[in-house]
Formats: C-alpha cells, structure tokens, sequence
C-alpha cells in the first residue's frame, strides 16, 4: 500500500462560511496504480492532488502515506517526504523561464543536495530518454507546449519518485501531443510508477487502470 | 547552488533590463552620494592626526568674563606657558607662539608667509621632522630661522641648501636658517610655514612678560603618564595665583578637538564643525536608505512576476530558507554591480566634488579602510534591502501562486505606500532645508554691515611701510583711479585688538565690557564708507587726536542716557588713559558676520599701529586697471613688497564658507534624493499599470477616456505625496528653526517655502507617474484583455 485516506476532509472558511471542499474521502492507492480522477469544474480534483501531494492539507481524517500518519508530522518531515517520493506534473508546465532546459530539469536534484557528477548522469539519462538532448540549452519560452510538458514530466520524474501526481497534464496541449503525453505516462506506469492524475477527458482517463468519478469534494464512483 | 542562484538573478537581470536599471542605478546614485560624504567625513576627522604626542598635546584659551558672560578667547598672558611648565606638575613642554604673516625677501625673491615664533619647546611638542639642521641646533642662535621645505625651496630654489644661508623679514630683520623641516601635513587646523625664536618677536617688550595682557598662544604638551583632569584642574587654577583681582582662567583644549570641537559658549565647548560632520554622516544614511527603500519596493512590486517561480521552486521541494538565501543573494548580486558603478561614477565625479567642497581628496582604494568600508556598504544595503522581498516572497505558498492568485495584497501594499511615503517625507524636507540655507545665506550676505564692502581692497603692510603712507596715499588718489586709502590696525571683517577696565564719568560697572580697538587713519571712514552720525571724524594732526576716540553707537549707548549726547564724555582706563569721545560712529558688522554686530568699539587716530592698507576704488574704474594703477604706485615706494592683496568682499563671501557648503550639498542631495526616489516611483507606476492592465482594458471598453484613466492611476501616488508632504513639513520647520537658532541674524522661516516645496514634489512625482498611466491608458485595450 503506498497510501490510504480514511474519512478525509478539507473544509475551509471564506468569508464566515463554511465551504467543504473535499468531503469524508475514503481512498487506498496501492503502488503501480494508474489511477484518474475525474469530474467537472469544482469537483475537488485538484484539492485531492494537492492534498495527497502535500502542498495542501486535509483539514479532518487520517492520511497515511507509506505507513506513516502524515497529518502528524512536522512541516520539515513532510518536506522530506514528498521531496523524496512525489513528483509533480502541472497543467501549465510550471517551468521557470530564466532557467534552460538541463538546468529545470536538474532543479529538484540541487535541493535534494546531489553532487554535481551524479546530476549530470541523471539528467543525461532522462534527456536521452525523452529524446530532448538538443534541447538542453533551450529555455521554456523556445518550446512549443507539448515540449515543455515533456520537460515538466522529465523534471517530475529526475527525482525516482514513487508517485506521479499531474493535474489536467494536457489541459493545455492539442490531441496529438496529448496522446504522446499519456503514451510516456502509460510508459512510467509499466515501470513501476504509481500515478494519479485528474482529467477531464474520457480518452486520457482510459489510459488509467482506474478511474475515481468526484462530484461536489466527494467520490461518488470508484 | 550557488551557481543557480546567481545564473538565475543575471539571467532575471538581463531579461527585466529597465527594471535592473531602475534598481542598480538608484543604489549606485545612493552609495556614490554616501561615498562622497564618507570621505569628507574621513577627511574631517583626519585632522590633526599626524603627530607623534598627538594625544598629549593642547592648546591653553582662556576663560574671561564680560557683562556676566563666559567669553573664550585662544590669546593668553606671555608668562603662562613658563608657569605652566614649572608649577603644574605633568606639563611636559610648554610653549608661547604667536601667528604673524610677514615677509622674507633672498635677494629679489620676495613670498608672505604665515609662520610662528615660538619657544623651543614647540619643535618638540610638534616633532618637527628635520631635513636640514638639527632639533639641537636649530634654536641656539637668537636669529634663527625654521623653514618647511616648501618655503626654503621656493626662497632659494630647488636643490639648493638652505642651512646657513641668510634670508630677511618684514624688510629690515636678518633671520639665518638654521633648519629646513617636513613640509607639515595637509590636514593641520594650524599650518605654518616657519618657526623663529619668541624672544625676537618680543624684542624687550615689558608686557609681554606680565599678566593682564592676553595676546599670544600656549601650546602644551603632558608626560604620558598625566592625568589629564588633575592638570587640567590645577591649570585652571593657575592665572588666579599670578594675578590679583581676576576671574580669568586657563584650560586645556586637547588636540583632537582642535578641529571638529572649537565652539565655546560660556566657556564650555559646545560643539563645532561636528555638528556638520554628524549631519552629513546622518544624510549619507538617509540616502542610502532611500536608495535601499526602491530597491525593495521595486522587487516587493515585481513579487507577482517570481510568485509563480516561489510556487514550482517549493513544489519541487525547496525550503523556505533556500528560498531566502536565493533571493538574499540576487539583492546582494545588485548592490554588489551597484557599487562596482558607484566606484566608476565617484572615480568620475570626484574632481567636480573637490571643486565644490575645496578639499583634495582622493578614491584611495588601495586603503583597507575603504574597500571594507565600501564591502560593509555594499553587504549591509544588498541585506537590508533584500531582507523583507526575501521574506515576502518565500512566504508564499505554492499551491495559492500556481493557481494564479494575486500575490500583492494587504501588509505587503501598506509597507510599499509606506516605504514610498518615507522617501517622499526625505527628498520634501531636503527641498525646504536647501531653500532655507539659500534663503539664511542670502540674508546676511545683503545685511547692512555698516560700512561698504565692494571695491575695497586689504593689504599686510609692515611698520616701515607706515611714515610713507601719506605720499603713497596722496600718489595713489592722483591716478585717478582711487577714491581713497586708508590703514587700520587690523582687518576690516575681523575682531582686532580688543581690551578691557574703561570706565566713563556716570556709567556703572564698566570694567568688564570688552572694547575693541581700532587704531585708524584720518581717511578711515571715508574710504571705508562707515558713518559718522554725530560729532567729526578726527584731523590731520595726529598729535592733537592723541587724546581724542570715536566711540561705536553701541558704546554711546551704554555710556549716556537716551536723551543725552556723548561728545564730551572722557573716557579712562587706569591713569594712563584719557580719551575724550569726539564722535559716534554707526555700529557695524565684524568677527562674527552672523552676529546681531559685534562688541562695542573704540577708534583711535594712531596710524604708528596699523597692519593693513585699505584701498578704495573709484566707482567705474575697471578692476585691472585700477589693480595696476595701485601696483605701480606700491612698487615704486615700497620695492621689496610683493603686490599682495584680498578684496573685502571676496574675503566676506568666504566667510560663508560652511553655510555655502552645507547649501551645496543640501541642494545636491535634496536633487539625489528626489530623483532616486522618482526612479523607485517610475518603477512602481510602471508595476501598478502593468498591475491593473486588465481593469484598464475593461474600464475602457465599458467608455472610460485617457484622461479618466490618467486621473485613476495617478490619484494613488499623489495621495502618496500628499501624506508625505504633511509629515515632512513640520520636521522640516523643526529642523530648520533649530539650524538657524545658531545666527543672530536670521531669516524668518516663510509659509510659502512649505507650499514651493509641496507642490514641487506634487510636481515631480505627476511628472513620474504620469509617463506610466498615459502609456497604460493609451494602450489597446484588446491586448490587456487577450492575455487573461
């Protein structure tokens, strides 16, 4: 089991109000899982990500991650944590322009504090994989959007994450480039790869090995 | 790590170049201006310090009470420095010494020179470093003579030895060199340019031996070992032991003081030109400060631009504190180009500096001092200055930025319109101050000083220059291009020989107001225009005046009711004096040009004792002519004088040395800080405007016009300016008002300096901002709404 999510909540206060964004989630992925999250606009996919990738918290329920109570854990462990396990894919790319493509993609390695020969053979490695070695010296900006996704993934995945968390992957790319995205993903997952993404497009779901239907911050089919 | 970091911010420089400019140049301008001040500042404090007793060595003024007030005077009796030395124990070496410019002629070669005499202790206290000659020897013969190298080689070239040779003073005295010294370091509170024996100087006179005549310097020094309050009390004490019926004392003003602290009031020092050395070190870190406000403003402003970079940077795992070190060092990076310019532009501008403040001073970056000095500057504005981005910035959290929210909002606007505001109070107090000093600078230059200083030339003349000055006088009216001449015995903008115990028949406790002397020819008033204003001037026949005075308005006021006249009044001083006043002159401006005037005078018609030649010109009579008119009349009587001369009014204007200076350099900051606060406006304008680009495209595709956008965009920062301008006007009026309590003569601080200064600022900023909204307002509004 590489997590599980008993009774999950995340309810914030806006204005005075209560808003339930994520309601009474219960959820266990197990390692090597493909899974999508589906639902429309407002549904709480994105909270669900964020929170399972611990850039957010729930605000009620247990989370555990690989055995252990994440809820409980100070923000420095957490940090570890999900540095040492959990790469990030973003709809926007979320790539930083002052940065060449080597240099975004060797970014995750330098707070990881890995010496700068190991860096370089790591990144070798996946800019060969994903076929971009003449790219390197490029910044985001001489891309076109499925390139740079492409170099999204391949800075998610620098790192040996156990889990793929990307939200709406290619929201922002053409069918063509999509289906060269959820191919590299399918890729990753026979690998070993654990990944959960959210999607509103039935075509990318069915990539998936499971498909998780929210509505309304709860899970309403599994 | 490191390498990213930096890699990152060049690479964020270079891609926002105007906002990098903005930034680098605002703190390159701050930290040339505090360059500037910091040497003047170093230069100041520099003062006195190349002496090896330096820290033993003092100067011994004198306390002496007029009209129930503590007056400091630096002349003392003649006997003093030899009682001090034998009576106070821990006084080393003592030494009288008097300042006299005088003349030295080798053969033809004639140079004014201001010089000492001195006792011998002087060369010790001193340590006068010997080229020619030796300390042992340089003081055995009566008629000997110390030049500094410059004065030796300029008397008798160079190369060439001076010891033994014979040069003459003031035209009659043979002096032998007996040593050439040092040429003594620039920065000296008391330069000279050559050392005689005292005793010449005294040449048998009586007074000069006794108590009761104040009139030559003491310069002490103390063993190491002395406590300097034990002798300092028992100095104080010393001149009541040796003279009866005196409340005068002596004190020591040590060396280290000379320079920064020599403002006595009631006999206590009071300060001095450190008062202007702490006031331009505050200025240099109120700019700084400005400097380093728009640098965080600018990149508080920018944060929305990096928030998304803070987002991916923290999702990929990086920790706040990585983040700070990150954005510290990018704000490091810019303070560190800014003060490599800033190094360039002082390297540039510095000669036009030493022109401004008259001073010679140079980069010296080879000195430690300096480039730690300049390190410090630079670590602690890149600090200070990138601390709260840093903060800022690192505070965001990645989930909020990468989903597009707005960064700027709340504490972060309140501190920016604050930090804004700030300058604006600093660059609104400088435009007062600058026009206050202008104001108080130009008012006393215009006073009514009582005599007219324009077309008034002084000359040094010595004594046997004085039985000539009849023919020379008559010769020099016949030119045609004098009105008159005239001599004193001393200059016309100085305090002169002053005295006290006159008493007058019918006015009470006289004996200890001060009265100057001034031993004058007949011509003196006219020439000088000083007006008579009841009774005459004194005749042709200086015997007969040998008894007569014209006494200052401000005398006759004390000497006689208001009714009453003081023609005819006698007035004494012991048996030996008798003077009947014959005259009331109209009182007028000397010593202190700030002064509401000086202390009441006595003129007496003694020509034997003048030291200066006053020369009127004839109105119309062009300057060079009428200087070589003068020139051939003085060569022709009086050969062995060089043809040296100030014109009274150039000698008044230096008088406003300070004030000028402190007017300068108010101005020149007052512009710095108002326009390195302006670059940190433009910046923050252009931000806003990018900021709200896509209200502004709604605002006008619903109908809004240019000039309502213009209005919209402005009305913020002018707000800004207005909360600025109510904060800095009463600091200013405070400051200001306490500035010139130091002038008896003042102007009064005007309403409508607040209102020029107001609205100039009003002005400056509408001008910045105003270049931002119109560019923003006359935008496409079709591409501000295509990017959302």
């Amino acid at each position: 089991m590489l997590l599980e999510l008993n009774n999950a909540s995340r309810i914030i206060k806006s204005g005075g109000k209560k808003i339930t964004l994520l309601d009474d989630i219960n959820l266990t992925v197990e390692e090597g899982e493909f899974i999508s999250l589906m639902g429309p606009s407002g549904s709480g996919k994105s909270t669900l990500l964020n929170c399972i990738g611990m850039l957010d918290n729930f605000t009620e329920g247990n989370y555990q991650f690989l055995d252990e109570l994440v809820e409980q854990m100070k923000e420095k462990q957490r940090a570890k944590l999900y540095k040492e396990y959990i790469g990030f894919v973003f709809q926007a790319y979320h790539l930083i322009d002052e940065l060449t493509v080597y240099e975004n993609i060797e970014t995750p390695l330098l707070y990881k504090s890995i010496k700068s020969s190991e860096r370089k053979a790591l990144v070798g490695d996946i800019l060969d994989r994903f076929n971009i070695v003449g790219k390197k010296d490029l910044f985001p900006t001489q891309l076109s959007g499925g390139q740079q996704q492409l170099v999204g993934i391949a800075r998610a995945l620098i790192g040996k994450p156990k889990l793929i968390l990307a939200d709406e992957p290619t929201g922002n790319l053409n069918s063509k480039q999509s289906e060269e995205i959820m191919q590299l993903f399918s890729t990753l997952n026979k690998e070993g790869v654990t990944i959960i993404q959210a999607t509103h497009s039935e075509t990318n779901a069915s990539y998936g090995s499971r498909i998780i239907n929210l509505l309304d911050g709860s899970i309403v089919t599994d | 790590m490191i390498l990213n970091y930096i890699k990152i911010a060049f690479r964020s420089l270079y891609k926002n170049k105007g906002y990098s400019f903005l930034n680098i140049f605002g703190l390159a301008i701050g930290i040339t201006c505090a360059s500037f001040i910091f040497l003047w500042v170093e230069d100041e404090m520099s003062f006195n310090k190349d002496f090896a007793n330096q820290e033993n060595i003092y100067y011994v003024p004198t306390n002496q009470n007029y009209e129930g007030e503590w007056r400091t005077f630096y002349s003392t009796p003649g006997p003093l420095a030899q009682d001090m030395k034998s009576d106070v124990p821990g006084i080393k070496k003592a030494t009288r010494s008097s300042l006299e410019e005088r003349l030295f002629a080798v053969g033809d070669n004639t140079i004014n020179r201001r010089g000492r005499f001195a006792d011998e202790d002087f060369l010790d206290i001193f340590s006068l470093k010997f080229i020619e000659g030796s300390r042992a020897e340089a003081f055995v013969n009566p008629e000997a003579i110390i030049l500094t190298q410059e004065t030796a080689e300029e008397l008798f070239g160079k190369n060439v030895k001076a010891l033994g040779q014979v040069l003459k003073m003031s035209n009659k005295d043979n002096y032998l060199v007996t040593g050439v010294i040092e040429n003594l370091p620039k920065n000296i509170s008391f330069p000279f340019d050559w050392v005689a024996p005292f005793e010449r100087y005294r040449d048998g006179a009586e007074w000069m031996t006794e108590y009761g005549n104040n009139f030559s310097d003491t310069f002490v020094e103390l063993s190491p070992e002395a406590n300097f309050e034990v002798v300092d009390k028992q100095v104080r004490n010393l001149i009541a032991t040796k003279e009866e019926n005196t409340s005068d004392y002596a004190f020591l003003h040590a060396m280290n003081d000379w320079r920064l602290r020599s403002k006595f009031e009631g006999g206590k020092i009071v300060g001095g030109r450190i008062t202007y050395v702490r006031l331009f070190a505050i200025i240099a870190f109120i700019i700084l400060i400005i400097a380093c406000i728009n640098f965080m403003n600018l990149s508080t402003a920018r944060s929305e631009k990096r928030a998304n970079e803070v987002g991916v940077r923290k999702a990929m795992g990086s920790s706040r504190k990585r983040l700070i070190t990150q954005f510290i060092s990018e704000s490091l990076m810019l303070a560190f180009i800014a003060a490599v310019c800033s190094v360039l532009l002082v390297a540039i501008l510095l000669p036009q500096f030493n022109l401004i403040i008259e001073k010679d001073l140079s980069l010296g970056l080879t000195n430690p001092m300096h480039i730690f000095a300049l390190s410090a500057i630079t670590i602690i504005c890149g600090l200070f200055a990138g601390l709260y981005p840093a903060f800022y910035l690192s505070s965001f959290k990645p989930v909020e930025v990468l989903k597009g929210i707005k960064a700027t909002q709340g504490s972060a606007l309140f501190i920016r319109k604050g930090l804004v505001v700030g300058q604006f109070v600093i660059s609104i107090v400088f435009i007062i101050a600058t026009i206050l000093v202008y104001q108080q600078i130009q008012h006393v230059k215009n006073r009514e000083l009582g005599y007219d200083k324009d077309q008034l030339l002084s000359m040094r003349i010595d004594r046997d220059f004085i039985p000539k000055f009849d023919l020379i006088q008559q010769e020099l009216i016949r030119t045609g291009s004098v009105h008159n001449a005239t001599m004193c015995n001393s200059e016309i903008l100085n305090g002169g020989n002053n005295g006290s115990g006159f008493q007058w028949k019918g006015g009470t406790d006289t004996e200890d107001i001060l009265l100057s002397f001034r031993n004058i020819t007949q011509s003196f008033f006219e020439t000088t225009g000083m007006k008579i204003i009841e009774g005459r001037g004194f005749g042709s026949n200086v015997d007969a005046d040998s008894t007569h005075t014209l006494v200052s308005q401000s005398l006759a006021k004390m000497m006689v009711s208001e009714n009453e006249s003081a023609i005819g009044k006698i007035i004494t001083r012991g048996d030996d004096v008798t003077l009947e006043v014959i005259g009331v002159v109209e009182d007028y401006v000397y010593g202190d040009v700030y002064a509401s005037s000086g202390d009441p005078v006595l003129f007496l018609h003694y020509p034997q004792y003048a030291r200066y030649m006053f020369i009127k010109t004839k109105d119309g009579v062009p300057v060079d002519q009428a200087l070589s008119d003068i020139e051939g009349v003085l060569k022709k009587h009086n050969p062995a004088y060089p043809f040296e001369y100030t014109f009274v009014d150039d000698a008044f204007n230096t008088r406003f040395k300070n004030e000028q200076l402190v007017g300068e350099l108010a101005q020149l900051f007052a512009i710095l800080a108002i326009f390195i606060s302006c670059l940190g406006l433009f910046g923050l304008a252009a931000y806003t405007a990018e900021q709200r680009s896509k209200e502004i495209g709604v605002r006008k595709v619903l109908g809004a016009s240019v000039t309502a956008i213009v209005k919209l965009l402005s009305k913020d920062f002018l707000k800004l300016v207005g909360i600025a301008i109510v904060i800095a006007i009463p600091i200013a009026w405070w400051g200001m008002n306490n500035w010139l309590q130091d002038y008896a003569y003042r102007i009064e601080i005007n309403w409508w300096v607040f209102i020029i200064a107001g609205v100039a600022a009003i002005l400056i900023a509408l001008a910045t901002v105003s270049f931002q909204a119109i560019r923003a307002a006359i935008a496409n509004p079709v591409d501000s709404l295509k990017t959302e």
